[in-house]
């Protein structure tokens, strides 16, 4: 029976998820790769995403660190097929007195010299202990910078640092009011846009399109060839991939081990981009893989 | 897939839980102001473009409002007999791009329409707004370039591959382009959402029309939701040359952009959201006479709302009626984050600016 504040991380998930447009010729693997797609697993705090995986997975455990896992078949080899769930994402760090919250940046890993700048002028959800709460990121007016820059003049680029979230609150008892609290993780508000021919944007897309391969795979109800302990790994961005060390410890040795990964446009910007073609062949690979084929 | 489905069904279900109703306490004011202003947020009108914004606004009209809409794409509705003339005008264009060429890989290259600082819309969601109805696709982001706020000139990838696979989605040269967007409450009475710039001006007018005692009219007053402000007041200037020196008084009904913000400079702007409606009382395109400042003031205070005085940056509509001798008494509501993704308002702000247009329309 998950806790009151389970389910309400795991609502706040998938609150805001709705797209705004419909795939044209949606499967269910399609829906399943935009709706995790709509998710925030901020590394090591990933939860929500594991609480929905637990529903979907009917036999799945999650250990003490986060990691959910599934064991099929048995006897030998065995092998472990995983797939990272979690993102480089924010937290709260402080809340000032006019009630905006800064930031601290969770997971260093990106390839995107501006992942930092997206937050700049655009919305973002505080998965605050209430639930999620709106948020924008102040930028300046464009008004104000007119004949105040001079040309050529030094343009940083925008870093967490200065970021301030304004939840709309007038004081930082209102924005606590609000459940916006120090270590709400913070996310760019996800809103997964399918577009072109069967392509999906959004945040970390890649990466939830391949999960949610692997759980329509688990879900074939394929007979493996010996064990195979399906794992989503939790904390692969930070503190030395420890999730799926975690798995290793605790489930293995493994004779083999595969990473359920797509091949990405525009990598870790906010439109980064999966070709949910791709998506349908890496399930049907992942299946073979587990039969033995 | 029957799995996947049921799973599926799973996911809905941990989904039906309530959202946080930021809205719930709202006042019959309040609730009014942002009945009328989201769906004017979340229409599409690039400067050039507003057919939809215009037509949306005919629609929220009150039943006995008649309007016309001239050669520029203007929309008029008269009111009243009689002298001293008295216009109100909001613009109803919006920021964002032009097709202006189709690349051999498919892709979109642009111009701004507009002011604003291009790099919030590299990297997200684009609309492409065709003849054939809208095209989702994605801003590209830069491969170099990087500083903060000038990267190379934006382009938008539609997912096609040729130049005649985006022409078979309906997309040519001069088709406007966005990025999604929505009208999203904060706490309290705060909302944000894109180009509130100027559909906040565009609901004052209506919320003022449709509680305007038109018994109470001295003399007449036309109300102007204008075209192509956003890239040199195109459509005021029209209007205004079609007026000529009838008009005693223009209001210009549009943004005070605020420095309500931790990264701007107090030194002029401070106008708190929340506070009520500004005297956008000099800016970049006019300035107006301190006597219209007081008399504004007075009737302000006589009608119980409360005004804020200011100068910011920018220009307004109004400002094209001066060389024919009309008097520019410019308004204004707090803006926070102009020209960008997250513009953030006060509902209140809203309704006030309702009760003043209201005000000058029935008693000044």
């Amino acid at each position: 029976m998950p806790s009151k504040s389970t389910r309400g991380a795991v609502a706040a998930a998938l609150l805001a998820a709705f797209p705004a447009y419909h795939l044209s010729a949606q499967s269910d693997l399609d829906r399943l790769a935009l709706r995790f797609a709509s998710m925030t697993a901020v590394t090591g705090l990933e939860q929500a995403i594991t609480d929905s995986l637990l529903a979907l997975l009917p036999g799945s455990t999650r250990d003490r660190a986060g990691n959910v896992t599934v064991t099929l078949g048995q006897g030998s080899p065995k092998r472990l097929l995983q797939c990272p769930l979690d993102e480089v994402g924010y937290v709260v760090g402080n809340i000032t007195g006019e009630g905006y919250a800064l930031l601290r940046r969770v997971g260093a890993r990106t390839t995107y010299p501006l992942f930092d700048q997206q937050l700049e002028g655009h919305r973002v959800t505080v998965f605050g202990t209430k639930g999620p709460v709106p948020g924008v990121v102040a930028v300046k007016s464009t008004h104000l910078t007119r004949g105040r820059v001079a040309a050529g003049a030094p343009d940083p680029v925008f870093t967490v640092d200065n970021a301030y979230v304004d939840v709309g609150a007038a004081s930082a008892a209102e924005a606590r009011a609000l459940g916006v609290e120090v270590l709400a993780p913070v996310s760019l508000t996800k809103r997964p846009l399918p577009y072109g021919d069967r392509l999906l944007a959004g945040p970390g897309a890649g990466r939830r399109a391949a999960c949610a391969a692997l759980v329509a795979a688990v879900q074939a109800k394929l007979r493996t060839r010996g064990t195979v302990v399906v794992a989503f790994t939790v904390q692969s961005l930070y503190a030395g991939n420890s999730g799926l060390a975690g798995v290793k410890a605790l489930l293995g040795p493994f004779d083999d081990i595969k990473t359920a990964s797509l091949p990405t446009r525009y990598t870790d910007t906010a439109v980064e981009t999966v070709a949910l073609a791709e998506v349908d062949k890496l399930m049907r690979e992942m299946v073979q893989w587990m039969e033995g084929r | 897939m029957r799995a996947v489905r049921d799973g599926m069904l799973a996911l809905l279900f941990l989904s039906a839980g309530p959202p946080v109703r930021l809205s719930a306490q709202d006042s019959a004011r309040i609730a009014e102001a942002q009945a009328v202003l989201a769906p004017l947020v979340e229409s599409y009108g690039v400067s050039g473009a507003e057919g939809p914004v215009r037509e949306l606004v005919k629609r929220l009209l009150p039943a006995w409002a008649k309007s016309e809409t001239d050669s520029a794409g203007n929309l008029w509705v008269r009111i009243g007999q009689g002298n001293p003339l008295v216009v109100f005008v909001a613009h109803m264009d919006e920021i964002g791009f032009r097709v202006t060429a189709i690349r051999e890989d498919g892709s979109l290259e642009l111009e701004p329409r507009g002011g604003f600082i291009a790099s919030l819309f590299e990297a997200q969601p684009a609309l492409v707004h065709a003849d054939k109805g809208d095209v989702a696709g994605v801003f590209i982001p830069r491969d170099s370039g990087f500083t903060r706020h000038t990267p190379p000139p934006v382009r938008v990838d539609l997912g096609t591959t040729s130049r005649a696979a985006t022409m078979a989605r309906g997309v040519s040269p001069g088709a406007t382009v966005t990025m999604p967007k929505q009208y999203v409450r904060l706490t309290g009475t705060r909302a944000t959402g894109r180009s509130f710039d100027d559909r906040v001006g565009d609901a004052a007018q209506l919320l003022a029309l449709r509680h305007l005692d038109r018994a109470a009219l001295k003399h007449q007053v036309i109300f102007i939701w204008s075209v192509r402000e956003e890239i040199g007041l195109e459509g005021a200037g029209v209007a205004a040359a079609a007026l000529g020196t009838a008009p005693r008084r223009v209001h210009a009904i549009d943004t005070f952009v605020s420095a309500d913000s931790p990264l701007e400079l107090p030194n002029f702007a401070v106008a708190p959201i929340g506070a009520g409606p500004v005297a956008r009382a000099l800016d970049n395109s006019s300035v107006t006479p301190p006597a219209y400042v007081d008399s504004l003031v007075r009737l302000a205070r006589a009608r119980g709302v409360a005004l804020q005085l200011g100068t910011t940056n920018g220009g307004n509509d109004g400002s094209m009626f001066t060389p024919y001798g009309v008097v520019d008494v410019a308004l204004g509501w707090p803006l926070r984050y102009s020209h960008s993704p997250a513009e953030v308002i006060d509902l209140k702000d809203v309704a006030s600016l309702a009760d003043l247009v209201r005000a000058i329309a029935e008693s000044w």
